[in-house]
């Protein structure tokens, strides 16, 4: 009897495992595929011949007599991606970590402010998308970065905001007291002996601030309308809707877009559950 | 402390951040949605009282997305718990635990566009995996993303896919923080693991199972990537989420401002109850340091 729940147990493992890693999986081993097998019956599970060309190579790729965008073209999307992801991180563990440090200790603004801040992560982003489309257009702001590094504060501080109170609080404040005695000056407390300490939180969020401007996909597709700043997830949607759809590239796209993410969520996994968990679960 | 003005400045940057790009916007949406606002007719706007939220009332395909984003919180998300709450059972203690765990998390990791197409592939009709699984089973194939029904069970299952490992990642954690004393001294006293659960583990979790239970009603709210990618709402209004509807409405079918911000302050009421909700459950304020125990 016991023997067959353990056998149970792990074939309902292996049955989970198969349904969570396959899309990955199949999104993996089409862009390794060469173009003759993106479209076979049975389908392929493993490459007969295993090909970079969808990464690199074949500028265009003739699919049924027509012929669509190839990984070649994907180099500004990348650009934007990064540059407004690194700018969007930066900056939010900066501003987060000054509000939250105020907050934490000198309580600015009382539970009121708090809640506000952290009540807009809630809240879904196309309710504000149309407005900031008008305003940004009004600013001449749409289609360049700002409007996307302005757009992912909003989305992504709150979070931080959030995640460095609980932090800061649990420095003792002894440790600030010690600094003031000495003579330090409330920012210089904070540069050099708060800083310092709770690395590993800031470190968190900016890892989690990436991420979320990097998969971000509603504010890109509507501020947004070229490769000028445009960024990958919008590259993805702009292929995925033809007729014609050279899976082989555009699944190399797609690791291009999921590979930093899912490396950097993986290597930060631990500091990255308190904040993926939205603070509910304590440890 | 020394400076009363030293800890405003610090908040100033999320201050000015937030209220330029929150309630400007949100002013703005209320504004525009009482007035006639639609930039394919001109830019001129004028007010029109209540008409746009009376034409809600009247407008199928909102009442579809309605119908829709319903569905998708009826079926998804308690799926989405159940599943959650069973994986982290199901994983907690075995060998390989680690690995595990950390390859079920991957979904959530992976940007909604890509998980899109990933999962259009898999629902080819003529090519895809899903298709050629069934056909083992004698089943022929189905027309996922074509057909009103599959369709809308086909992004429901998508949800299910990228979701359920938020689900499983805080109640996993939530059974780590239970000492495990508790249970062996429950199992000491001769409960078999049906007991331990409903009486040990059980009620330790709730609050946590409440909490995941209202973010996912919350997120489900939102989405949008997924449909955009895979059915663009098709076919017909099947599979239109409310999010998805009001970006139709707003970009990229009409430039309808007025009527895409009627809809929106539906969504955001809605929202905002949720938020307090979540905000009860959580003790946000104790949690934040504001009242209650501790300091």
């Amino acid at each position: 009897m016991r023997t067959i729940l353990r056998v149970l147990r792990y074939i309902l493992i292996v049955i989970c495992l198969v349904f969570f890693l396959f899309p990955v999986y199949w999104l993996v081993i089409t862009a390794f595929k060469p173009a003759k097998e993106w479209f076979t019956w049975p389908p392929t599970f493993w490459p007969t011949q295993f090909t970079f060309s969808n990464f690199f190579g074949a500028k265009e790729t003739e699919v049924f007599g027509g012929t669509t965008g190839s990984i070649e073209n994907i180099f500004p999307y990348l650009r934007n991606s990064i540059v407004v992801g690194v700018s969007v991180s930066l900056i939010a563990t900066m501003i987060s970590a000054l509000a939250a440090y105020a907050i934490a200790r000198y309580k600015v603004g009382g539970a009121f402010l708090a809640e506000w801040i952290i009540s807009i992560r809630m809240l879904p982003p196309i309710v504000s998308a149309v407005p900031l489309y008008v305003i940004f257009s009004r600013l001449r702001l749409i289609n360049t970065w700002w409007a996307l590094i302005l757009s992912h504060l909003v989305v992504v501080v709150p979070l931080g905001v959030w995640l460095l109170i609980s932090f800061f609080r649990e420095i003792p404040r002894e440790i600030d007291e010690a600094a003031y005695v000495d003579g330090a000056s409330v920012f210089q407390t904070f540069f050099y002996v708060i800083f310092p300490l709770s690395a590993p939180g800031l470190a968190a969020v900016a890892v989690l601030s990436l991420i979320q401007s990097w998969g971000e996909f509603l504010l890109a597709l509507v501020l947004t309308n070229d490769a000028r700043a445009q960024t990958l997830p919008i590259f993805l949607g702009r292929y995925i809707t033809g007729w014609r759809v050279a899976w082989g590239p555009l699944s190399a796209a797609g690791i291009v877009t999921m590979l930093p993410v899912v490396v950097f969520a993986i290597i930060a996994q631990r500091y990255l559950i308190r904040g993926l968990t939205f603070g509910a679960v304590k440890g | 402390m020394k400076n009363r003005l030293i800890p405003w400045l610090m908040v100033l940057p999320v201050l000015a951040l937030f209220l330029s790009m929150t309630i400007y916007p949100f002013v703005f949406m209320i504004w525009s949605s009482f007035r006639q606002y639609d930039l394919s007719k001109g830019a001129e706007t004028r007010f029109i009282g209540l008409s746009n939220y009376l034409q809600i009332f009247s407008d199928t395909t909102a009442i579809e997305s309605f119908k829709f984003t319903a569905k998708l919180l009826a079926i998804a998300v308690p799926v989405e718990l159940l599943l959650g709450i069973g994986v982290a059972f199901l994983i907690r203690g075995v060998r390989g635990e680690k690995i595990i765990r950390s390859s079920l998390l991957i979904p959530m990791m992976v940007p909604a566009a890509v998980s899109g197409v990933a999962w259009k592939m898999l629902y080819n009709y003529a090519f895809g995996p899903v298709n050629w699984f069934l056909s083992l089973f004698g089943i022929p194939r189905i027309s996922w993303l074509g057909d009103m029904t599959y369709a809308q069970l086909g992004i429901i299952l998508i949800d299910v896919w990228q979701w359920t490992p938020f689900v499983f990642l805080m109640i996993y954690a939530g059974l780590q923080s239970i000492p495990q004393d508790l249970i062996d001294a429950a199992r000491v006293d001769g409960a078999d693991w049906g007991r331990v659960f409903l009486h040990v583990e059980f009620p330790l979790l709730k609050p946590l199972i409440l909490v995941a239970l209202v973010l996912r009603i919350i997120d489900c709210l939102k989405t949008f990537d997924i449909v955009f990618m895979t059915t663009w709402g098709g076919p017909g209004a099947a599979t239109h989420t409310y999010s998805f509807y009001i970006y139709k409405v707003g970009v990229s079918f009409g430039w309808n401002i007025g009527y895409a911000s009627a809809l929106s302050v539906l969504l955001l009421l809605v929202s905002m109850l949720l938020v307090n909700i979540v905000f009860r459950l959580v003790r946000m304020r104790q949690q934040l340091g504001f009242g209650g125990e501790g300091e």
